[in-house]
């Protein structure tokens, strides 16, 4: 046999193939169908947003636990194209895919778009993103128990009477939510005063928070802590804390996490003391896993919600947490979620 | 636009000389002095409101955060104005501002190198950009506007390549899994940090004496030297600035690398005060930036683009929106707010000025 360059590529490649499948080898024959030949199962991800840290972090999931079925994955990236998202969901039910995982979007685009995958007896599951139909799990980071972790911290840390301040836009979804909890809460403790509430999403977030929460403190010194449920906005508010010499007086309670947001809890003398979040890694491997149990016929139901965890300062200290692979290691919960995992389920390496 | 406002003043100023009207004689100095001085009271009688109407407004404290809050589009404003100067535009200064933070982090945290470097790495960048925007417009004819949109669409998408779209973070998971050991260096931090003691301890932060160190720098370079005043010269009628023996080419290019260093200065503040590179289009940048720069025609009656017009502009958007949220009001009323000021600005600029030069 010569070995031309087209021949080694090809032994190349086929090593490659092999090497991927062969974890799976074992486990194939134990799972359902149509995973007992996961070779020829397809899925797609449709996704409306992709670029930062967090949609990094959740393909990655997404393609981890897609390895792990051994099934093929394909990746339609509509970059906030809601139009172009409904198309790419006709060219995925086009090209035959089996599966398909909407990650975000619009009601109102994807609804149909939606529908139409579901005729053509595709399998779909929606992350984030509400396309009223019953026959679609909805995957959910549970944005409300994200507010109720941090608010519940900043109760324990600062007793039932404070005065806060309050960083909300509103119409975003996630945020809207986080509200709800907000409200209910200042309902529940009525010593709980809010002096001040303000936002924006100019880009970059952080900078123009940091300039408002700058105006807010100068205006009133007297706030203790300052809600900020998304950690754009808590990194901007820790600016301002950080530059009115605050730091000590004021206490910063948020959502999310990313790798960046660590450090700046880190620091010392960080007036941002908490965070709850949900593995965004996590979500994706529980969207592919809800996804695989409708195509081997179980139900996962009709809502599918990772649960937070709730990250402190003196947890990140204490276990000398740096980025997020080092947080997902010392906290369990937050490297894995029991969710969608029938016993017959591979479930993606962990180190 | 500019170029055109520029002839009209110069020509108005000519006319004017050569025959002053009588009639409007008696109306002259009411209006002369609404139009000299009318922004910079209205500017005064929005600071005593504010003082008057929250707490803490009035305290050193307060007016060095609202210099900080401008700092960013004061500086990228003072570069477009060198643009706007020889009847260009620069559209790209927002995404040279990010793409410039976005190096300072990678420079740092990825190539673990220091402050300096970092530093170095950014005007570099800001100055080739500029360069390459002054070459597109004299040399290939593309127009402004259109030759730094392109370029803003291509930083965008270029600060974003060697990342994969990540944020930069010191202790960050690079695209093949390992993790980047650099960190921000305290001196880069300290440019956005950092504050001097004047009369007050720590009071004014870096990027305020760097604002007004460029602000200082421009408005003389703009106002009282050879070049400076070539460079208006060129705005306001380019082919006659050509028969004189000008290069007109060299300084519309020497221009576009004024306000890319300009506009790569702010992304190195900014990257200092964030501690991190964070993917952005910075459009809301250049917006507020050009805001500032036409808001400053108006200023003195000036009816042209001028440096000083320019920082007053960025101060004023800056004491509205600071006073502004002190009020707690939301957000969405200051984008208002904003455009309002602007609308009156030009209306000022192009109406008032227009009939009674």
């Amino acid at each position: 046999m010569r070995f031309t360059r087209r021949t080694v590529a090809k032994m190349a490649a086929g090593l490659l193939g092999a090497s991927m499948l062969m974890p799976v080898g074992a486990s194939a024959q134990d799972m359902p169908a149509p995973f007992d030949n996961p070779g020829d199962v397809e899925i797609a991800l449709v996704r409306y947003l992709s670029t930062g840290d967090f949609f990094q972090a959740y393909l990655s999931g997404v393609e981890a636990q897609a390895k792990a079925l051994g099934v093929n994955l394909r990746v339609l990236d509509s970059r906030q194209d809601a139009a172009l998202q409904a198309d790419m969901v006709d060219q995925a039910i086009a090209l035959g895919v089996d599966g398909i995982i909407i990650q975000h979007g619009l009601t109102e685009s994807m609804k149909e778009a939606a529908q139409r995958a579901v005729d053509a007896g595709i399998k779909v599951v929606a992350f984030d993103v509400n396309v009223e139909n019953e026959a679609i799990p909805q995957i959910e980071q549970s944005d409300r128990d994200l507010a109720r972790l941090a608010l519940e911290q900043a109760i324990k840390d600062n007793g039932e009477e404070w005065k806060a301040g309050y960083v909300y836009v509103a119409g975003i979804a996630p945020l809207d939510r986080r509200n709800e909890t907000w409200l209910q809460f200042k309902e529940k403790y009525p010593g709980i005063e809010e002096v001040a509430q303000f936002g924006t999403l100019d880009n970059p977030i952080a900078n123009s928070v940091a300039n408002q929460a700058r105006s807010v403190v100068t205006a009133n010194p007297d706030i203790q802590v300052m809600f900020a449920p998304y950690d754009e906005f808590a990194k901007g508010v820790k600016i301002a804390v950080d530059e009115a010499g605050l730091t000590d007086s004021i206490k910063i309670y948020s959502a999310d996490v990313s790798t960046a947001d660590i450090s700046a809890m880190r620091e010392p003398g960080s007036a941002w003391v908490a965070t709850a979040a949900t593995n965004p890694a996590v979500v994706g491997e529980v969207s592919v896993r809800a996804l695989a149990m409708l195509l081997a016929g179980e139900d996962p139901g009709q809502s599918v919600i990772v649960p937070p965890t709730l990250i402190t300062q003196d947890v990140l200290n204490e276990g000398d947490i740096k980025n997020m692979d080092e947080l997902a290691a010392k906290l369990p919960q937050f490297a894995h979620a029991d969710v969608a995992v029938p016993d017959w389920m591979p479930l993606p390496p962990r180190d | 636009m500019t170029e055109k406002l520029g002839m009209d003043s110069q020509l108005a100023e000519k006319t004017n000389a050569d025959r002053p009207k009588p009639a409007a004689r008696a109306v002259l100095p009411m209006r002369h002095l609404a139009i000299r001085y009318g922004f910079l009271t209205l500017l005064f009688g929005l600071i005593v409101f504010f003082s008057l109407a929250t707490r803490g407004f009035t305290s050193p404290q307060a007016a060095v955060f609202i210099l900080q809050s401008v700092s960013i589009t004061g500086i990228l404003a003072l570069g477009v104005t060198a643009t706007l100067v020889v009847g260009g535009f620069d559209l790209s200064i927002g995404s040279i501002a990010t793409s410039s933070m976005m190096a300072a982090a990678y420079v740092m945290v990825v190539l673990e190198q220091n402050a300096l470097v970092a530093v170095l790495a950014c005007l570099a960048i800001g100055a080739l950009v500029g360069l390459i925007n002054g070459l597109i417009i004299c040399y290939m004819r593309v127009p402004d506007l259109l030759a730094t949109l392109g370029m803003m669409f291509l930083l965008i998408g270029l600060q974003r390549i060697p990342t994969e779209g990540r944020s930069i973070a010191a202790g960050m998971t690079m695209p093949d899994g390992s993790t980047a050991e650099g960190t921000f260096s305290p001196a880069f931090l300290a440019l956005g940090r950092h504050r001097f003691d004047f009369f007050i301890q720590n009071l004014v932060p870096a990027s305020v004496v760097v604002l007004i160190v460029l602000a200082v720098l421009i408005w003389f370079f703009l106002e009282y030297t050879r070049f400076g005043r070539m460079m208006y010269a060129v705005g306001s009628n380019a082919r006659a600035a050509e028969f004189a023996g000008a290069p007109v080419k060299a300084y519309k290019i020497w221009a576009y690398v004024i306000s890319g260093v300009f506009a790569s200065i702010g992304g190195i503040l900014l990257a200092a005060r964030l501690g991190r590179g964070d993917i952005a289009s910075g459009n809301n940048l250049l917006l507020d930036a050009v805001a500032a720069a036409l808001i400053g025609f108006a200023v003195l009656g000036a009816a042209k683009p001028n440096a000083f017009g320019t920082a007053i502009g960025a101060l004023f958007v800056g004491v509205l929106l600071q006073g502004l949220t002190m009020m707690n009001v939301p957000y969405y009323t200051q984008d208002f707010v904003k455009g309002a000021v602007l609308v009156i600005a030009l209306v000022f600029t192009f109406a008032l000025l227009g009939r009674t030069r």
